[in-house]
């Protein structure tokens, strides 16, 4: 950075900022500690007056470096909008975080407004100890805070007590002014951005050409942008073309309907922006975003292409019914799984001939559940396959009137409108359904399946006989090759072998995974990593899309099961994340969750030790690392959690605006008083959950105590533990670290960022005892954003606990 | 804690014990949980049953087996094509179940029934007590959340017992609004031939002073005494035939769901029955339509009035040879015309009530309207032909008399055939209830 840093420091004292702190110390905080070139005080800053007065300093003065103390980063983001490749904004946040978890400014009489102050802390924590009645002013008082809105707050309000003089809270203020110098430290230690921007190739490759990859393929082809789409079988269509009917797709959603994939297939085949490739396979992906090679196999000849994103629709399997002998499949000739009903149907035109002697069925059982909503098999709900056997059902039925379709099922499941269709099949007087539980299924010597049928609804244990019994088995992801036979006992993340590397650091153990589809050359494995059951995600409700793999998005049946119409949405979902995917990168910005950021991790190669620790914890698999595990980064991949950066020992990876020592700066930054009534405790908070359960507590005027620090972090992940033995040696009581939640419902918006971290505290505890200090002292909590009013309490706790322990036996050295 | 569901525990052993001594004394200490055993031994007072003796008794407890059940479409086809035409959207939420304030707390209808009907058991259906145990209240269509109307197909069904006990042919014809004037033809026929082979079409005899006597229009010993004892006495055949099939369908089913045959029979439960229902007090648990306990009431009694009215008039006439018409003050024509009377406001009330009460339960099907139609017409007829008799208008009064005789034929010769047969088959079911003890509380 060759421009030297001029600082503008800016204090709101609007939203009750200015009623509650002394701004004016606030202001020789920046002025005398850190000589900030530019201080000033302004009343509803988020103005259009109010920002003008920032630009006329960038303009005027030469400011570069902005630091506006007022509300919540996440809120009035387009007002103190600063380009940040020649800017360094940082907000501190006063409102949210100090002022409004605070005890409301003690007004003109201080009795009155102890009251209020104890009728707020009875508020926030609903507590019994709620003060009794407070005078009729201070009730007032009370009141005007709680209505004053977040965003645009009556200036009179709040500057009203300011001009009487504040009677300022001494906690309080000393929070707000530690918060002040923690920001002006960061704001310091950040440099712009340097966005890298390179040439990339728009190109979307689809992998699979079933409904998912012909409506990905088509939705990116009609956006305009260049597509290859693959196919491993001989021609496109997947299941969709071998159904004999497929389930409704719009309303009224009452009837099955023909496979219309034909159109569609047509319509890929003949766009000019869609290049097909049947009978293909991927041999190699290489690269990252925007930049990848890929070599493709097919028909004998391999040739590689530049893509810039992946749609991986490779959909699904079937459910292994060899394994539901139990259920008289492979025992019986009558006995078929939904899959075989469909091509039976199919041959015979909707007509149902039984495979044992080609009668046409009058009976037909189908039993739900086979095989899944089950330990031993698969343990969830396919979701499609009542629908299914409501369909086949209809086939039975509506090939001949007088049969009937018997439906054993746990639970019906038709989620949302195909609500219809169960209804409309269900009025069919053919169609006959129970709850019930099948307990034995033999045959009789004609072929027929008895079924005996236990805890159903007819109120009594019963046995049925039907021409045949049709298995509702269910969807497995094709990301589980077809060797694997269950889904239970998946090792976790990849299927593979397990490996065990020594580096300097110590053995690491991992599983390498088994090439299935996209052969990724990643150091991290060849596939994408899975969660439960092997759908790939790397957050089922927030980003559906997204894989672990940046770059690389998931749709139809291979993230979950789903129908065919639901698939074809789905293809069109995951093209616009391709799309988005690639138009950031161009830009040299970050997909989500840190969507538009233009930073990027850089490693200082001269002290890395090759412990691999950064390769092996990155969430996204973004670095690769040659033959000595020297690491080698790929932007483009990179989602800019800073995980690596937390797990480094060397503190040698760091972000322009984001490093160790930056944030080891800002603990550094806060003033550690001798007295033992004040004890100082550093809370790590994740800017994704944390952050925003701060705001809302502080929205809702939930009282915090006022010892804490808050230091935001982009994730847990990045969590340097050196930052907690320097920190904890210079008097600063415990570390709170307040993240996501992690391992199987993982809430950590980097996937396992706050699970990282909780691991390298595992080691902490070496450290603490090297310092004669309780474990305790360092703790993590987790915390889902909707649980933020738990927030005030898991903090008292916690200073609680810390108390007990006593005062940190380094403070004053 | 531990207390608590300890005697919790009791509790439901307690209260299922003097069910299971009762109907299958071999197995009640095999089905008891193990845990409560003494208490259980005690209360069930089966001193021989050992639990080695259970377990080489027959079949008890879990080891019930499973019954073979044939659904049957074409059933299921009539049920909807009877009325239920909405059976198939039930959903089993048990909502009706928990509606009905009339049904027996052990084996709930109609939620059973609308999966039976849905399955085409047939056989489970037409031989259960509880399709004539439910009263038509409605509460359950009214609060049916998918608007199946399990009031409606419980009556459908009913509507198909009574064919299946009677002849189906002959039912399905008077079910049907199509046939109607050929079923109606039969009774014109029968009166006009009547009429005309005393040659009253053409000579219209008169009584002394030329008042108008139907006595004389049509003799009570050739004409209307055969008549109707014959339909009467065919009625009634078929009536107690059919009441006694259906009672030992009820019986086998009862049996082979291990029920023990009840202790007093039929005739040994009928009294406390009747007693039971003359206060219509199970009518009167119908939230939605609790009103028609009155109006049901009102055309019951005026039933039984004139009933005994016409008992009455045999005695007068055939013991102590009195000629009708008989005078205003006589008792019997008090007796008469009070039950008249109450007819007509109760079977008003039950016409207001069907328009009232339709935007929740519907207005009634075919199979309703048949007999309220009939009865407003038998009574509208007879009070008319009383009035137009005083009046001496005699080109009325003839053919209103003829009219309401015609009416009363029609009833009397498809009372097995028609929703009037519900007198015999809910009485019947009734009886049954009390007799095994199915709704005990109900009442």
């Amino acid at each position: 950075m060759t421009v030297d840093k001029k600082i503008g420091v800016y204090i709101c004292t609007d939203c009750g900022i200015g009623g509650a702190l002394d701004t004016e110390a606030l202001d020789n905080v920046a002025k005398n500690e850190y000589k900030a070139d530019i201080v000033r005080r302004a009343p509803f800053l988020c103005s259009q007056e109010g920002t003008q007065q920032i630009k006329d300093d960038i303009n005027n003065e030469g400011v570069n470096t902005i630091v506006v103390a007022a509300c919540s980063a996440r809120v009035n983001t387009d007002m103190f909008d600063f380009d940040p490749a020649r800017y360094v904004t940082e907000r501190v946040n006063l409102r949210e975080h100090v002022v409004w978890t605070q005890s409301p400014a003690p007004v003109a009489v201080p009795e009155e407004a102890e009251k209020t102050a104890e009728e707020k802390a009875g508020e926030g924590e609903a507590a019994a100890e709620s003060a009794p009645d407070t005078g009729g002013e201070a009730e007032m008082e009370t009141e005007a805070q709680e209505e004053a809105p977040a965003e645009a707050a009556a200036p009179e309000e709040a500057t009203a007590p300011a001009e009487a003089g504040p009677v300022v809270d001494e906690n309080t203020q000393e929070m707000a002014e530690d918060h002040l110098r923690m920001g002006i430290v960061r704001a310091k230690a950040s440099d712009p951005a340097e966005p890298q921007i390179e040439e990339i190739n728009k190109t979307i490759l689809v992998i699979g050409g079933g409904p998912t990859g012909l409506s990905s393929a088509l939705e990116a082809a009609n956006a305009g942008y260049e597509v290859v789409l693959i196919e491993k079988e001989a021609e496109l269509g997947g299941w969709a073309k071998k159904m004999y009917r497929l389930l409704p797709d719009k309303a009224p959603f009452q009837e099955s309907k023909k496979p219309d994939i034909e159109s569609r297939i047509g319509a890929a085949m003949s766009h000019d922006k869609i290049r097909v490739i049947t009978g293909g396979a991927i041999e190699k992906t290489a690269g990252e975003p925007g930049k990848y090679q890929v070599t493709v196999n097919s028909n004998g000849g391999a040739e590689t292409l530049t893509i810039g994103a992946i749609v991986l629709a490779i959909g699904w399997k079937p459910y292994n019914a060899n394994r539901l002998e139990h259920l008289g499949y492979g025992k019986f000739k009558n006995v078929v799984t939904n899959v075989e009903m469909e091509q039976i149907a199919a041959e015979g035109n909707g007509t149902v001939a039984r495979p044992s002697d080609g009668k046409q069925a009058t009976s037909v059982a189908f039993l739900q559940c086979a095989g899944q909503r089950d330990p031993e098999h698969l343990p969830y709900c396919s979701s499609v396959c009542c629908l299914t056997s409501l369909k086949q059902a209809l086939y039975v039925t509506e090939s001949n009137p007088e049969a009937a379709a018997y439906i054993v099922y746990k639970d019906m499941r038709t989620p949302g409108l195909y609500e219809e269709f169960y209804k409309a099949a269900q009025d069919n007087p053919g169609v006959m359904l129970t709850k019930g539980e099948v307990t034995s299924i033999t045959e009789d010597e004609s072929g027929n399946i008895i079924l005996e049928i236990d805890n159903t609804i007819l109120g009594e244990k019963v046995m049925v006989v039907a021409d045949m019994l049709v298995l509702a088995t269910g969807m497995v992801t094709n990301t589980i090759p077809a060797h694997i036979e269950g889904v239970t006992d998946l090792t976790p993340e990849y299927v593979g072998q397990w490996r065990e590397t020594e580096t300097v650091d110590g053995v690491i153990k991992e599983v390498i995974a088994d090439p299935i589809v996209l052969n990724l050359a990643y150091r991290q494995g060849p596939e994408l990593p899975y969660l439960k059951y092997g759908f790939p995600d790397s957050h089922f409700v927030c980003f559906p899309y997204e894989t672990r793999r940046t770059g690389i998005y998931a749709a139809g049946t291979v993230r979950h099961p789903m129908t065919a119409m639901q698939s074809t949405n789905d293809g069109a979902g995951a093209a616009l994340k391709a799309i988005q995917c690639l138009e950031l990168a161009a830009q040299g910005m970050s997909v989500h969750p840190r969507a538009g950021d233009q930073s990027f991790p850089e490693i200082n190669f001269t002290n890395c030790t090759q412990c691999r620790r950064c390769t092996v914890e990155c969430p996204f698999g973004v670095l690769d690392e040659d033959e000595k595990g020297t690491p080698k980064t790929n932007t483009f991949r990179c989602r800019r959690c800073g995980t690596c950066m937390g797990a480094c020992p060397q503190r040698i990876i760091s972000f322009k605006n984001y490093s160790v020592e930056m944030i080891a700066s800002q603990m550094k930054a806060i003033k550690v008083p001798e007295e033992d009534s004040k004890p100082r405790i550093i809370a790590l908070i994740c800017e994704n959950d944390a952050y925003p359960a701060l705001d809302i507590a502080g929205l809702n005027r939930l009282k915090i105590s006022p010892f804490y620090r808050f230091i935001t972090m982009r994730c847990l992940g990045g969590t340097n533990l050196v930052w907690i033995a320097d920190a904890l040696s210079a008097g600063i009581e415990g570390f709170l670290l307040i993240g996501c939640r992690f391992d199987d419902d993982y809430q950590c918006h980097f996937i396992k960022g706050s699970k990282a971290a909780n691991e390298r505290l595992g080691k902490v505890q070496e450290t603490l005892g090297r310092l004669m200090l309780e474990a305790e002292r360092v703790t993590q909590v987790e915390l889902p954003l909707n649980e933020w009013d738990k927030l005030p309490g898991i903090m008292e706790e916690f200073a609680e606990k810390l108390k007990e322990f006593g005062p940190n036996p380094f403070k004053g050295f | 804690m531990a207390d608590e569901s300890v005697e919790k525990g009791e509790e439901t052993a307690g209260a299922d014990a003097p069910k299971a001594g009762e109907t299958e004394p071999e197995s009640a200490v095999s089905t008891a949980d193990p845990g409560v055993g003494p208490a259980e031994k005690t209360e069930s007072g089966e001193a021989g049953a050992t639990p080695e003796a259970a377990e080489t008794g027959p079949a008890g407890g879990d080891a019930i087996p499973a019954r073979v059940i044939q659904p049957d479409v074409r059933f299921v086809r009539d049920v909807i094509n009877a009325g239920g035409s909405d059976l198939k959207k039930c959903y089993q939420c048990a909502t009706c179940s928990v509606a009905c304030n009339i049904t027996p707390d052990d084996t709930p209808f109609p939620r059973k029934e609308m999966q039976w009907a849905q399955w085409g058991l047939k056989e489970k259906l037409t031989g259960s007590p509880d399709i004539w145990l439910c009263h038509q209240c409605n509460d359950c269509t009214a609060q049916c959340p998918r608007d199946a109307k399990p009031g409606t197909v419980m009556q459908a069904i009913a509507k198909m017992t009574i064919a299946n006990y009677s002849i189906s042919s002959i039912a399905k014809a008077v079910g049907s609004a199509k046939t109607f004037v050929l079923m109606a033809l039969l009774p014109v026929i029968i009166i006009m031939a009547a009429i005309g082979i005393q040659g009253h079409f053409s000579n219209v005899p008169r009584g002394g002073n030329g008042a108008i006597v139907y006595s004389e229009f049509m003799n009570v010993y050739r004409a209307i005494d055969p008549i109707f004892t014959i339909f009467f006495v065919i009625a009634a055949v078929l009536l107690i035939l059919g009441g006694r099939r259906y009672w030992n369908d009820m019986l086998r089913n009862h049996v082979s769901e291990g029920g023990a045959a009840p202790e007093k029979g039929f005739f040994g439960n009928l009294w406390p029955t009747v007693t039971e229902f003359l206060a219509h007090k199970r009518f009167r648990k119908c939230d939605e339509t609790r009103d028609r306990a009155n109006s049901h009431l009102l055309v019951f009694y005026a039933f039984v009035g004139l009933l005994l009215t016409t008992a009455w008039a045999g005695l007068y006439m055939d013991v102590i040879h009195r000629e009708s018409p008989f005078p205003m003050y006589d008792p019997i024509k008090i007796l008469a015309n009070i039950s008249a009377a109450a007819g007509i406001i109760g079977i008003t009330m039950v016409l207001i009530y069907k328009f009232t009460h339709a935007g929740k339960i519907g207005r009634g099907s075919y199979y309703d309207w048949w007999l309220i139609g009939t009865i407003y017409v038998l009574l509208l007829t007879g009070i008319g032909s009383e009035l137009l008799r005083e009046a001496n208008t005699a080109v009325f009064a003839y053919p209103v008399y003829s009219l309401h005789l015609m009416t009363v034929l029609f009833l009397f010769i498809y009372a097995p055939f028609s929703k009037m047969a519900h007198m015999v088959y809910r009485m019947v079911a009734l009886v049954f209830a009390r007799a095994t003890g199915r709704d005990l509380g109900v009442e």
